[in-house]
């Protein structure tokens, strides 16, 4: 008796778990009723949310439209007033640009890479102040970078206008003489160009075979000797071949 | 004996009509086929919602830029105004 109630508990627990298994697995039509109803009402939503953003597109790109006709109006008014075509302006913008970025390479050269650079720089300062006075200038937004612009040329100017220098090293550590000296890449890359140092340093160099260390000499501009220079250099090559220097 | 076998049979029976039960109320293939195209459809219309979105945001932006440029040229119009003598 007792084992047969035991059996038809455990037939009866198992048939449950079986069932509750089953409907684990599959869906029950509840659920499914309840999944159809929460989706159908989320597509309505996003149904409807697209129509609104649909209508809210349309109408920003009517805006969008029509704040493009404004401005080229706007624009050719200003053109107008002024006497140039857009053509014109396009132009200026486009050369100032190519300015802007040339300067901002410029800027981050050495005094001694700018001197390399001089006629450009000089060239793009004339041409900025012929853009300062153009009519086209007069417009704010262009006025204001020309003059930006023209601030940085002068500031490239006055780093070429500084004497440039050069500190003599050791011999030991540097092979510092006034023909290795001019032959450096940043100061003439010619070592012929020596006697313009000497020239350009009469004061401290008595002698060009001697200069001392921690001399700081001047580095005159030019690319070629001058004819006083040339003078100069053919008297000392003379004097070193008629015999060792006097003094 | 009898007495024995009845809750031995009440529980078959209890048991097996709870098994039924479960397996009745299960929807349809064709039931279960409406709820994946319905989700199907819910995740395209998402897309569809994110896209416009997007579209709207770069619109407001582009809206936005071209308002200050047209701000722009109307203070410069006045500026020039005043730079001619006009």
């Amino acid at each position: 008796m007792k084992t047969m109630r035991i059996i038809s508990l455990l037939l009866f627990v198992s048939a449950i778990a079986v069932g509750s298994l089953t409907a684990q697995e599959k869906m029950s039509k509840d659920a499914w009723q309840s999944e159809m109803a929460t989706f159908q009402q989320k597509v309505a939503d996003l149904n409807a949310q697209i129509t609104k953003l649909t209508s809210d597109r349309d109408n920003l790109k009517t805006q969008s439209d029509k704040l493009d006709g404004d401005l080229r109006s706007c624009e050719d008014a200003l053109y107008a007033m002024l006497g140039v075509t857009r053509a014109d302006v396009e132009a200026f913008d486009k050369e100032l640009a190519d300015m802007e970025a040339r300067v901002a390479e410029l800027q981050r050269m050495s005094d001694a890479e700018l001197l390399n650079h001089r006629d450009e720089i000089e060239r793009m300062n004339t041409r900025l102040g012929e853009m300062a006075g153009s009519k086209i200038a007069l417009i704010p937004r262009y006025g204001s970078r020309v003059q930006a612009l023209k601030e940085k040329v002068d500031g490239l100017m006055k780093s070429l206008q500084r004497e440039k220098t050069y500190t003599v090293g050791t011999w030991s550590r540097d092979r510092d003489c006034l023909w290795n000296i001019a032959k450096k890449r940043d100061i003439y890359a010619n070592a012929w160009m020596w006697p313009k140092i000497w020239q350009g340093n009469r004061d401290m160099i008595k002698d060009p075979d001697l200069i001392k260390p921690k001399w700081v000499l001047k580095i005159p501009e030019g690319k070629e000797l001058s004819k006083a220079e040339k003078s100069a250099a053919n008297s000392y090559y003379r004097k070193r071949a008629s015999g060792p220097a006097s003094d | 004996m009898t007495r024995a076998l009845k809750p031995l049979l009440v529980a078959a029976f209890l048991g097996v009509g709870l098994f039924l039960s479960s397996c009745s109320s299960s929807p349809s293939d064709e039931e279960l086929r409406m709820l994946e195209d319905l989700k199907a459809q819910a995740t395209q219309l998402e897309g569809k919602v994110s896209e416009l979105q997007r579209d709207k945001a770069g619109l407001e932006k582009q809206i936005a830029d071209k308002n200050a440029k047209l701000q722009q040229c109307q203070s410069d119009q006045e500026a020039v105004k005043k730079a001619l003598g006009k």
